[in-house]
């Protein structure tokens, strides 16, 4: 039975079903505003930031929470006794809109649960879709998702008017989303991304694709996890994947029973897919068989450094790009800065302070001018002891969405 | 005594200023902006003719694009000396053209960079937190009070953006108002605007109300980090952002 509701009730019930989505990137798109409501903004800009930390700047929103699948981690499968709630297209459009012109979004981020099928349901996302982009001529950033299962005809239509497209994984392993989500399945998820890997253009999903994997749902390792993530950048060149710290919505035999959602872990994770992407690490530096999961205490950069104590200190007036990188606390910006400096002069240890290069965590690790910043030698323990400390002081206080190193 | 230079209240003057500062051979003792001198006697006032745009425009071409932003940038700072870092960078980059970059160990290159970095994102940021609201008259109405002068990089950001509507920004601090007419920006102060009619567009209450809803809701309970909201939030900015006014 449907019963009549107002807009507020229905956003409500719509974002409070969307919210577990990690994605709330606006960037990698250039689209121009062609004399209409909108442009985006390559970088992406955030909005806000919401009582859990987390940037907000896509109306994150499903079109339904109803849904004739039954995934057991999700808090809109079919079996759950949940208020449900459906937007028109023209709904979604005003919201958008007026949130856009008063400058509280980016842009949109469309999902949906599936309503009578895949095919019905992407048609709806679509119908949304165009009447924005082609009624009110808005221009800003799309974000939707690939529904599982739907035609590539679809696919490939709403592949021309969005700037993001994303498939969520969800579970790192075949095993775990047959036992999870029987529904959904591998191939589903891999034809999507096929279709737009092979698609992509400046006219075509200009900002890439993304998927999701839930963290702390099944049993697979943090090796596991990346060793996906790897395949998946490898094989359909995916601009990022999220991981999002599983979080007990519905109770069933065959989800863990956790106190709190494993937020730490999740940000290794993170971590860790940034070394991957930007500083030239390899899963297999990382973890091993031995070893499949990182240390909670030291994130994996610093981690690893430890175990390789040999390789430094590294001299900041020699080393090349990607060894400055394997310095705990350099990152890409601080790097660049380093490599530009001294084509004209020696950098000191004073120097890398009057230009924005913190030293905190690099001081170990590092000699300026052969000059070591401490006087006596000192031990892998200090070193591990303060360390911890930092990222200690580091979690409480930045949370883990966009500053995954403070570099 | 000290020989101090004066501009006119802009970029363009300040930079002409500086164009003929560099041809004197000494290095001034300070430049500063006319409006907000305050004489004293220990001062010498010098004044230089600022005519001739020709002048202007061939010393600006002798700098490439990034100079040229880097130097905007630190002029809408709030930095005591920005005239004299800006007049020693430039100085150092008629001679080192785009490799000044690389002369961190110069202090008016590292101060300049760190200046111009800190506008560009404090700017970037209000890119993002700035709020409008509907006026019955069809404009979109936005007060900020930002640490620097962004709003121009603020207009020009929303020129593209939202090229279709009529909208005004207000400075409160420094009581500058930028208006759009669909075509153009125009920078104003309080005593050019004639009348300022603030009642709100009869739907502003309600978009108001589902946007608090929705900012509300999108957070996970489970995962509350006010901290971390207020790390990437500063609050400074609370303010003027619709969803942070009950909290402050």
């Amino acid at each position: 039975m449907v019963i009549k509701m107002d807009l507020k009730e229905k956003l409500i019930i719509l974002s409070d079903s969307a919210k577990y989505d990690a994605s709330c990137s606006s960037s990698g798109s250039s689209r121009k505003n062609a004399n209409g409501v909108g442009n985006a903004a390559y970088s992406g800009i955030c909005h806000s930031f919401a009582n859990d930390g987390r940037c907000i700047s896509l109306l994150k929103i499903l079109m339904t929470n109803s849904c004739i699948f039954d995934c057991k981690y999700c808090i809109n499968r079919r079996s759950n006794n949940v208020k449900r709630a459906i937007f028109t297209p023209e709904e979604i459009c005003t919201i958008t809109i007026n949130f856009y012109k008063r400058n509280y979004i980016e842009g949109l981020f469309l999902s949906s649960g599936i309503i009578k099928s895949p095919d019905y349901t992407m048609e709806k996302i679509i119908e949304t879709v165009y009447l924005l982009r082609n009624k009110y001529h808005f221009n800003g950033y799309i974000h939707a998702k690939a529904i599982p299962g739907a035609s590539e005809y679809l696919l490939k239509k709403l592949g021309k008017l969005v700037d993001r497209l994303s498939a969520n994984i969800e579970l790192p392993s075949d095993n775990s989303l047959k036992l999870l989500a029987p529904q959904k399945s591998v191939n589903k998820i891999d034809k999507i991304m096929t279709t737009v890997k092979e698609n992509k253009s400046r006219f075509f999903v200009p900002a890439g694709q993304s998927t999701q994997m839930i963290i702390g749902a099944s049993s697979e390792t943090d090796l596991d996890i990346l060793n996906k993530s790897e395949h998946l950048y490898n094989k359909y060149e995916l601009k990022r994947v999220f991981y999002s710290a599983y979080i007990p919505v519905n109770s069933d035999k065959l989800l863990p029973t956790i106190k709190m959602p494993p937020l730490v872990r999740e940000n290794r994770l993170y971590q860790a897919d940034w070394l991957l992407r930007f500083y030239g690490y390899k899963v297999d530096n990382l973890l091993d068989k031995n070893n499949p999961n990182f240390n909670i205490l030291l994130d994996p950069k610093a981690d690893w450094a430890l175990r390789h104590l040999d390789e430094y200190p590294k001299e900041i007036n020699k080393a090349s790009y990607y060894d400055l990188l394997k310095i705990p606390g350099i990152g890409p910006k601080s790097a660049q800065k380093i490599i530009n400096a001294r084509k004209v002069f020696k950098i000191e240890f004073s120097d890398l302070k009057k230009m924005n290069v913190s030293i905190k965590r690099a001081m170990y690790f590092i000699t300026c001018n052969g000059k070591y910043y401490f006087n006596n030698a000192i031990s892998k323990g200090f070193i591990e002891s303060n360390l911890i400390l930092d990222s200690k002081e580091k979690i409480e206080s930045i949370g883990t969405q966009l500053t995954l190193f403070n570099e | 005594m000290s020989n101090v230079y004066l501009y006119n209240n802009s970029f363009e003057s300040l930079m002409h200023l500086i164009s003929k500062i560099i041809l004197l051979k000494n290095n001034p003792d300070n430049i500063k902006n006319r409006v907000n001198y305050e004489p004293n006697l220990l001062d010498n006032i010098i004044d230089l003719e600022l005519k001739d745009t020709k002048e202007l425009k061939l010393f600006l071409n002798s700098f490439s694009l990034d100079i040229l932003h880097t130097v905007y940038y630190v002029y809408l700072s709030e930095n005591d000396n920005k005239e004299l870092i800006i007049y020693y960078f430039l100085k150092n980059a008629l001679k080192y053209h785009n490799e000044i970059y690389l002369h961190r160990n110069l202090k008016c290159v590292n101060m300049a960079i760190n200046i111009s970095n800190y506008v560009g994102r404090e700017a970037h940021k209000l890119k993002g937190f700035l709020r409008f609201k509907l006026l019955k008259n069809n404009f979109y109405y936005a007060e900020i009070s930002p640490t620097n002068n962004v709003i121009e990089i603020l207009s020009n950001h929303f020129k593209k953006r939202l090229k279709n509507e009529y909208w005004l920004i207000k400075d409160v601090n420094r009581n500058i108002y930028a208006l759009y007419d669909k075509k153009n920006v125009y920078y104003l102060t309080d005593k050019e605007i004639v009348s300022l009619n603030l009642e709100l567009d009869n739907k502003e209450e309600k978009f108001e109300d589902l946007w608090k809803s929705f900012f509300e809701t999108v957070a996970i309970k489970e995962r509350q980090n006010f901290k971390a909201q207020r790390n990437f939030m500063p609050k400074k900015y609370w303010n003027y952002i619709l969803e942070m006014e009950n909290r402050i």
